[in-house]
């Protein structure tokens, strides 16, 4: 494994430790020679391919995407987590050259945060609905979720009930309780009794 | 003696010797809900315990489900077993359409009835709002006794003897008379 | 190719023309295993191409467990891949008490081998039930569904409902097991070899299965790799990954077993690899329950197990730590962890990213099925219609794993 960290490090790759699990980041240009090395090396599966996006992550600087690349050998053992920064708008070489498997894998980081792989045979989406648009896992794509009918005939937002308790909104009774330093709203907390009627879900 | 008696007379000698009477009305009630024939339309874990409602322990054969069939042209009841995402709901409504009348939908399971615990952007949050739906079932998944007992409840509204809380009669279904 | 393609055929009867049909399979169908469409590509019965259109039961799981507490993320995760739920479960969980660091007892570690055990016999039991189905042996589904009752009675005892349980905490289990729970998992232990062995005789050995089954959609090993294949499917074509030996969790170094890995990579291979880890399970599951002791089964760390309820009438620091923990949840330190279990499927692994607060920032959650179907296209290219059907259920995908 040493051997291959170095070569990483040689592609401009930055270790990082976390209880036992090893991820370099390396830059963009570097992804599919990373992902070459590592296969050489043993690492011959690629288990998953996944976004993530720090946009409301406290404390994060840098770019707002991060694409993690995990790949492992056959008996298991040995795991390398290879992460790429993106910005948004940023595209990445495909690894389907690499390993086929990829192909749904790019598909769903596509569909669910937006990252376009280059060179993908048949990059659309492969969860959501043709109608959907954006991005769902994005952190400023709203959950959806329908305010609930009480039975006094009052609409209450549902994220109020959870306010308060993961410090990101306030909700209805303005508690702190869990507030953190950098933590930034992910969706503007709603002023008491503004929920709506929800429009009649059709088909 | 009266007309009646007479008639009672002679219905019940022709009853001894193994004819039965009865009006047309009786008659279909009898068969369209001692044969309900359900698509399978199973979507989730709801899926999994219907098809334990179906086994040798909870056996649904036994209440007139023999099978389940897989072209809805030759089905009665929908069982919309798990949860309903926006992607299918245009499927669902297309499968309820190719049934032929009469038919009936049991909206098994929380996700089917009112979304479940999925309150978010891909669940439909009541099947009601794509296919019509005459019995709602609880549960997460609902036991196969209760998906037995639901589908009892169809029987009864079907054969007219269903009665809501305040001794109302839920209306007996007639496919035409439907939207 | 693709559909409309003509294609000639020149033969003693004179010279004509065929053309490719394309077929919309799904999503509403009785074999495909939930909610599968597929669009195949047909040169009379053979298949020239296959695509998988999958989401049509995505139900933004990973989102909507970014809105809940790490605790209550125990309900979203069994329901995933319904039919294996506690693999699920237990993912998630060692992946949480990664973050937090809680240390598991050991009565509760065996207790959770025994339950993903059993629940792995359970899945597989469901496998060849639906299997058997589609090839159209109607009986044996009802031969397994008899063995699968008397295992949701063990984890309705256990937790209290049949399906989709919600047993497992951040640190051990809800609540100790019940009463008789090893006579019951004992007495299912020892009339399961009979019927392992009425299977095996029933359609291991048929004849119908053997021509239906052997050399058909063979997916060597180069391909499983290729095509990220991880579980029993990757194991019957040779790839000798299995996470309960690679990397141990949850005491499972401590158990003798084999995993059955075999070569030939065609349907018949899927199906073995199935019957045998079977029986090894029924093993780990013995091993388990003999070496079974008295003890505690969650982590007695107060900030991420409730105090037991005696303690709330005494204590005034229980009384906190309860409702800091049942309203606000526990806090794991900032990171992210992935813990690679093995289910019934595959490799399943959930990545979790804390920011510190009581819900996580994202979970993601790698999810066997997703994967697995991307071998269909190339294992039935060639092969005909009738056998991509058994190919499919081959795989063993559960579309709520698929479609998360």
């Amino acid at each position: 494994m040493s051997a291959l960290l170095e070569r990483l490090a040689e592609l401009g790759g930055v270790q990082h430790e976390f209880k036992g699990m090893t991820s370099v980041t390396v830059p963009k240009r570097a992804v599919l020679d990373a992902l070459r090395a590592a296969r050489a090396d043993g690492l011959e599966m690629l288990t998953d391919i996944h976004g993530m996006d720090y946009l409301t992550y406290p404390g994060h600087t840098g770019k707002r995407f991060a694409v993690i690349y995990n790949v492992h050998d056959v008996a298991g053992r040995r795991r390398l987590f290879i992460r790429v920064d993106l910005d948004d708008g940023e595209t990445l070489p495909t690894a389907t050259g690499l390993w086929s498997g990829a192909s749904f894998l790019e598909r769903e980081t596509f569909d669910m945060m937006g990252v376009v792989f280059d060179g993908h045979p048949d990059l659309r989406k492969l969860l959501t609905p043709e109608d959907l648009e954006g991005h769902p896992h994005r952190k400023d794509f709203p959950l959806g979720e329908t305010p609930t009918l009480f039975g006094d005939g009052r609409f209450l937002d549902p994220a109020s009930f959870r306010a308060g308790l993961s410090g990101r909104d306030q909700g209805l009774t303005g508690w702190k309780g869990g507030a953190r330093d950098g933590v930034v709203a992910s969706q503007t907390p709603k002023a008491p009794g503004t929920a709506q009627r929800p429009e009649k879900s059709g088909s | 003696m009266s007309l009646k008696d007479l008639f009672e007379r002679d219905v019940q000698e022709l009853e001894a010797e193994g004819i039965l009477f009865t009006s047309l009305q009786n008659l279909v009630k009898w068969g369209r809900s001692n044969s309900m024939w359900p698509v399978t339309f199973g979507l989730a874990c709801c899926a999994i315990e219907m098809m334990a409602a179906t086994n040798a322990r909870n056996d649904l054969a036994r209440f007139g489900s023999e099978v389940f069939r897989a072209s809805p042209r030759q089905a009665d009841v929908m069982i919309v077993a798990g949860r309903l995402s926006k992607k299918m709901a245009p499927v669902m409504r297309r499968v309820y359409e190719q049934m032929p009348d009469p038919k009936w939908v049991i909206s098994m399971g929380a996700c089917a009835s009112s979304g479940g615990m999925f309150n978010n952007y891909a669940i439909v949050q009541n099947v009601d709002s794509v296919v019509p739906v005459d019995i709602f079932v609880p549960g997460c998944p609902p036991r196969p006794e209760s998906l037995i007992y639901a589908v009892q409840q169809l029987q009864k509204k079907v054969r007219g003897e269903a009665f809501d809380g305040n001794g109302v009669q839920l209306p007996m279904v007639e496919g035409w008379s439907r939207s | 190719m693709s559909k409309g393609t003509v294609v000639k055929h020149d033969t003693e009867l004179g010279a004509f023309d065929t053309q490719h049909m394309r077929i919309n399979v799904g999503p509403q169908h009785p074999s495909t295993h939930g909610v599968l469409r597929l669009v195949v590509d047909l040169d009379g019965e053979r298949i020239v191409s296959l695509r998988p259109h999958v989401g049509y039961l995505h139900t933004g799981f990973e989102k909507t467990m970014e809105n809940r507490t790490y605790q209550q993320g125990v309900t979203y995760s069994n329901r995933m891949d319904y039919v294996n739920g506690f693999a699920h479960d237990l993912a998630y969980i060692l992946g949480v008490e990664k973050l937090i660091g809680a240390r598991v007892p050991e009565r509760a570690q065996r207790v959770r081998v025994i339950l993903t055990e059993l629940n792995r016999i359970a899945s597989h039991l469901v496998f060849f039930g639906t299997t058997l189905l589609d090839m159209g042996a109607l009986t044996p589904f009802f031969y397994t569904m008899r063995e699968r009752e008397v295992l949701q009675d063990i984890f309705e005892s256990v937790s209290g409902v049949r399906m989709n349980y919600g047993y497992y905490r951040a640190g051990g289990l809800y609540r100790d097991v019940p009463e008789g729970f090893e006579e019951h998992v004992r007495g299912f232990l020892d009339s399961f070899p009979r019927y392992i062995d009425q299977y095996k005789t029933l359609w291991m050995e048929n004849d119908i299965l053997l021509a239906r089954t052997k050399g058909v959609a063979v997916l060597t090993r180069e391909q499983a790799i290729d095509l990220c294949l991880t579980g029993p499917s990757a194991r019957a074509s040779g790839v000798e990954l299995d996470y309960r030996k690679g990397q141990p969790y949850s005491g499972y170094d401590d158990y003798d077993f084999h995993v059955p890995v075999y070569t030939e990579g065609d349907i018949w291979a899927r199906l073995a690899v199935r019957m045998d880890e079977m029986v090894e399970s029924a093993y780990i599951v013995r091993q388990a329950l003999d070496r079974l002791e008295p003890g505690p089964i969650i982590d007695p760390d107060r900030r991420i197990s409730l105090p037991p309820r005696r303690e709330l009438e005494n204590s005034m620091e229980a009384v906190i730590f309860h409702f800091k923990l049942v309203t606000e949840g526990f806090h794991p330190p900032r990171g992210e962890v992935y813990v690679p279990t093995e289910s019934a499927r595959g490799e399943l692994g959930y990545y979790i990213v804390s920011d510190g607060g009581s819900m996580p920032y994202r979970v993601k959650v790698r999810a066997p099925s997703l994967a697995n179907l991307q071998s269909l296209e190339p294992s039935s290219k060639g092969g005909l219609f009738a056998d991509m059907v058994i190919n499919i259920a081959s795989f063993d995908p559960v579309l709520g794993d698929v479609d998360k």
